[in-house]
């Protein structure tokens, strides 16, 4: 048998085999038609060969990176979860993937990248966290930028900002989506009968992050647990198909780390403020002196004192004349 | 349309009936509109017509920067105006006419997802073609978006609107397209669109709703307008029930009466 | 016989690199006489020498002309006179910073017993400056750097760039000046621009980008300039509730024109002048040379001032304008006229008379106004002799029209729409003169002849400009 294609895609987190919503799909993907893939979960996405995650590096070193693209391939590697649709279940496979594309993408693109308090205590985090040095620097703020502008060009407006009006809008249509899929998906196990098919894959890339993830402004993620059916779809999947990653995350639940701010996780506080405060004072003393605002004086004994053969004789003298 | 403003748009909609005077706006249709833009005016055509509201069609050069939302068509009614056929839909449903009232919610659903399909994949395929590929930018987009302004002013205009939408194509992830995968999305889409109508006479049996008007309004533009090949037209024609479909909804709703 | 050592020409004032000496502050030439001087008063003078020194990067031919006058003088008053009026002309060149005038006996072999050597000493300003202010005003706040290049390539040109920041909107403008050398009057400029205004009383935003290159040139009294002028204007609605009429005014246009301004101006001063009068007629044709807009553009203002009795001025003001279509188009927006507000009508809002749509005006393309003014000093004189000077008090009577043209009912029609409905206004206020550009004014004013649609500003009203009715 030929190599496996290797895929490369990003770490995963929460509970998640991936973070990332395209990577999640071409995981899920993966498992329901039984693709052999060599997994690379990595962090750093330079390390990758088309230097974007996901990315799939075939056998014949050819780089794939959107997930159509990827199942497109695998499909024809024969590894195809829709061989028993209908060609009706198929353009509505097709038709719910553009649903989620139009209506959800802007919103998961708000709430993980713009909007501020989750940007800043979820996603800038775990990426800096996550990312080798010195990237996680500026790559997690230039993704951001990024993902601003995809929302711009998305919503075709330029001046577009961060705001409570913008939220609702995208809300507001991801709500509508997710009730749309609810509706589809009633009380059956999967999407099209009882095995999961590539809808099933993007539904779970989309939906699992917003449920798994603890971002504090969470009305989406809120709204997805007020659907049962969508909810239970997420974590059958994920106890079907991602065992090990559930897991590794109840594992790490059981030593908790205090969530305290930034500012407490600094190791070695004590001795970094003194540092900081000496080298502070040392700068300012050396500009002091340098700029001549402060001077020390060599006091020297011998050039205080008056020349040796003058004082003795004025004072004799003056005392002579003194007697007179 | 942001949501307060729509709240208040529903509430002063609901309050007055469709008056005589509406009209919708699009750019000149002799020398200066575009596919895309032809393709989303005619479907709203379509869909007033299915609902029997009448609207008058003026032409004017600026209707794209006219538009609220930068997109066309747009109608002006009474003294509101709205943009793309979502926001229309609303629009017309504040004021009682709506045409997916008989549907279930299972229908609905699909309904939606399906007009997002013909966003998401026509719409966007139309744009492609229409601005990506340098042929069709060189010798058809640019020369009609640019024709009613002077020159230079209409190669900055030009060139600006053409780098506005490969920016765009690159953010969602059609940027590194070639022009026969784009086809091949087309001939998707179409299977899918074709698959979904199977025999019946419209996507939701006897009654038309909003997305046999949007199907129309992409199909029957692609069908008629020329381009540097037939290709796309050729993708649409291999489909038999969709032709059939793009001609019944012409008969019924646009001929006999003056368009 | 003693040597004339005019180290410094008192009373005059020395310093200034701008022309910040008010003309109308200094009465004529005022030379102290003292009895030394008296006998050489009458005694014919050569002079033989006339220096420039503390050149740096100024081109001496440049200078040859503005000095020339002094080797015509015969006598030491005429001497120092010439001498006065040369570094003035120095000056006003705008490339120095000092000019200081030594007049000395000539020295050395060729020199005359009445010989006489002029040195003018110079300062040179700097090659670049800089500036950098912020501005808050009308709900945005920007930050304005400014770097000003004068005398580039040494013959008094100058290239000036400006930058503004601002949170809404940005623009930029850079200019270059150049005189003719010997003849400062005559001038060219060329300007590049992009400046973005926002006019919330007619719901609309224009974001202009142009280039215009000028021409000015003295012709006998009144001063010419020639201009051409290409504009990309850019048209959007400031808020969504804007009426569909300046809906439909949205989108780009090109406009290309020439234009042509005489301005004669015997004033002295033109911020609260005392005398002498302002004729200022401006006509632009656009179209001709390329673009969308196609129009012909008229307007004129005069403006004529008298002293009277007690340090009291009685001035009258007339504005009038009329822009044209050419072809079918109709005119746009930003072409037309506006009226209203704390610098013409007073007593009206800013610009908000005259045809509008749903709150929105639109401007007119016939407009007249007239002002009378008497203006006083304030009661009870406080202050006098220093700060109090820069106030005066007013009594004003303004009125004026601004309508639109309807083809095809005559120019007999529109003088008689022009002649109903006029608005009109009167009142009092206090002025406040800032330097020689701006003025503010505090007024209370009481609106007549207000028309349906005009909106009024009934009482005190605050204004801030230079061109005021």
């Amino acid at each position: 048998m030929a190599a496996p294609d290797e895929l490369f895609c990003w770490e995963g987190d929460w509970g998640l085999p991936s973070v990332s919503t395209d990577s999640l799909v071409v995981l899920a993907y993966a498992q329901f038609a039984g693709a052999p893939l060599k997994l690379r979960k990595i962090s750093n996405p330079w390390r990758s060969p088309s230097g974007s995650l996901p990315a799939l590096r075939t056998n014949q070193k050819e780089t794939l990176s959107r997930p159509s693209e990827i199942i497109i391939h695998l499909r024809k590697q024969k590894y195809n979860a829709d061989y028993d649709l209908s060609a009706k279940e198929g353009a509505d496979s097709l038709a719910f993937i553009s649903l989620m594309e139009e209506k959800l993408v802007p919103a998961l693109i708000y709430t993980f990248w713009i909007e501020p308090k989750n940007y800043v205590d979820v996603t800038r985090r775990w990426y800096a966290e996550h990312m080798p040095f010195p990237l996680n620097f500026f790559l997690p703020g230039r993704m951001q930028r990024q993902q601003l502008e995809k929302l711009r060009l998305l919503r075709g407006d330029e001046s577009l900002e961060a705001g409570e009006e913008l939220e609702k809008e995208l809300y507001r249509d991801a709500a509508e989506c997710m009730n749309l899929l609810s509706q589809r998906l009633g009380s059956h196990k999967f999407f099209f009968g009882d095995s999961p098919s590539s809808l099933d894959a993007y539904v779970f890339g989309h939906l699992a992050p917003v449920l798994k993830s603890k971002l504090p402004n969470g009305k989406l993620q809120q709204h997805l647990k007020s659907l049962d059916n969508l909810t239970n779809f997420c974590t059958n999947i994920l106890l079907l198909y991602f065992p090990r990653d559930g897991r590794e995350s109840s594992s790490q639940k059981t030593s908790p780390q205090p969530e305290a701010g930034d500012f407490d996780h600094v190791p070695n506080k004590r001795r970094k403020q003194f540092l900081s405060a000496l080298v502070a004072l040392g700068a300012m003393l050396s500009y002091a002196l340098l700029s001549g605002m402060v001077s020390i004086q060599h006091v020297q004994r011998e050039a205080l004192e008056e020349p040796p053969d003058m004082q003795p004789i004025g004072s004799h003298d003056h005392e002579e004349e003194g007697d007179d | 349309m942001s949501l307060a403003a729509d709240a208040f748009v529903s509430q002063m909609a609901a309050a007055e009936p469709w008056p005589e005077s509406a009209t919708l706006y699009q750019p000149l249709k002799e020398d200066q509109i575009l596919l895309s833009d032809c393709a989303s005016s005619l479907a709203v055509q379509a869909y007033l017509r299915m609902c029997s509201l009448p609207v008058q069609v003026v032409c004017k050069a600026n209707a794209e920067y006219m538009s609220p939302s930068g997109k066309i068509p747009f109608i002006h009614v009474g003294n509101q105006v709205v943009s793309e056929l979502g926001p229309i839909v609303q629009f017309t449903k504040a004021k009682g006419h709506s045409l997916s009232d008989g549907l279930d919610d299972v229908q609905r659903a699909e309904m939606k997802a399906y007009m997002e399909l013909v966003n998401n994949m026509l719409l966007t395929a139309e744009l492609y073609i229409q601005w990506c590929d340098d042929a069709t930018a060189a010798e058809i987009s640019r020369p009609r978006y640019s024709s009613p302004y002077s020159w230079p002013l209409s190669n900055i205009l030009a060139y600006q609107k053409q780098w506005e939408v490969r920016r765009k194509m690159n953010a969602i992830g059609w940027g590194g397209k070639t022009l026969e995968q784009v086809y091949e999305d087309v001939s998707q889409c179409c299977q899918a669109l074709s698959q979904r109508l199977g025999t019946q006479p419209y996507f939701f049996n006897k009654q038309p709703t909003e997305l046999d008007a949007l199907v129309f309004g992409h199909l029957f533009t692609i069908l008629t307008t020329r381009l540097t090949s037939t290709e796309l037209a050729e993708r649409i024609k291999s489909y038999s029930n969709l032709l059939s479909f793009c001609r019944r909804i012409e008969q019924n709703y646009f001929e006999g009466k003056s368009s | 016989m003693g040597t004339v050592h005019a180290r410094s020409l008192d009373p005059l004032p020395m310093r200034g690199p701008e022309l910040g000496v008010q003309a109308d502050d200094i009465e004529a030439l005022d030379i102290e006489q003292e009895p030394k001087q008296e006998v050489l008063e009458n005694k014919d003078v050569v002079v033989q020498r006339v220096h420039i020194d503390g050149l740096g990067r100024t081109k001496e031919d440049l200078l040859t002309y503005e000095i020339a006058e002094v080797f015509r003088a015969r006598n030491l008053i005429d001497v120092m006179r010439k001498s006065h009026e040369a570094r003035q002309k120095l000056l006003r060149l705008g490339i120095f910073r000092k000019v200081e005038v030594v007049i000395d006996t000539s020295r050395g072999e060729d020199a005359l017993p009445n010989g006489l050597d002029v040195t003018f000493e110079v300062t040179e300003l700097r090659r670049m400056t800089g500036s950098y202010n912020t501005m808050v005003g009308n709900n945005e706040g920007s930050m304005v750097l400014g770097l000003k290049l004068p005398n580039v390539f040494g013959r008094a040109e100058k290239l000036t760039f400006q930058f503004s920041y601002g949170t809404k909107e940005t623009s930029y403008g850079l200019s270059f000046f150049k005189p003719q050398p010997g003849r400062f009057e005559r001038n060219v400029s060329i300007n590049l621009y992009k400046v973005t205004g926002q006019f919330p009383w007619s719901s609309l935003r224009e974001t202009d980008r142009g280039v215009s290159a000028e021409l000015s040139f003295p012709v006998w009294k009144t001063n010419q300039t020639l201009k051409w002028e290409g504009v990309w204007r850019e048209l959007g609605c400031l808020a969504r509730t804007a009426s569909f009429a300046v809906r439909e005014e949205s989108g780009h246009s090109l406009k290309s024109s020439l234009s042509h301004a005489m301005v004669i101006d015997t004033r002295n001063s033109s911020i609260l002048p005392k005398k002498g009068g302002l004729f200022k007629i401006h006509q632009e044709l656009a179209g001709y040379t390329g673009g969308d807009a196609s129009f012909l553009k008229e307007d004129f203002e005069i403006q004529l001032n008298r002293s009277l009795f007690w340090d009291s001025v009685l001035s009258a003001s007339l504005w009038g304008g009329l822009l044209l279509p050419i072809g079918d188009k109709p005119t746009s927006i930003a072409d037309r006229f506006y009226l209203g507000g704390p610098t013409s009508i007073r007593g009206f809002s800013m610009y908000s008379m005259g045809p509008q749509s749903e709150g929105d005006y639109l401007g007119g393309e016939a407009y007249w106004a007239g002002g009378l003014h008497l203006y006083t000093p304030l009661p009870f004189r406080p202050g006098r002799g220093g700060f109090g000077d820069l106030f005066r008090t007013h009594f004003f009577l303004n009125a004026g029209n601004l309508c639109n043209l309807n083809y095809g009912e005559g120019p007999q029609a529109h003088l008689k729409k022009l002649a109903e409905c006029i608005r009109w206004s009167y009142g009092l206020g206090i002025v406040l003169r800032l330097g020689n550009i701006a003025r503010l004014e505090l007024n209370y004013c009481i609106p007549m002849g207000v028309q349906s649609g005009d909106r009024i500003c009934d009482g005190v009203q605050f204004g801030a400009g230079i061109r005021f009715l």
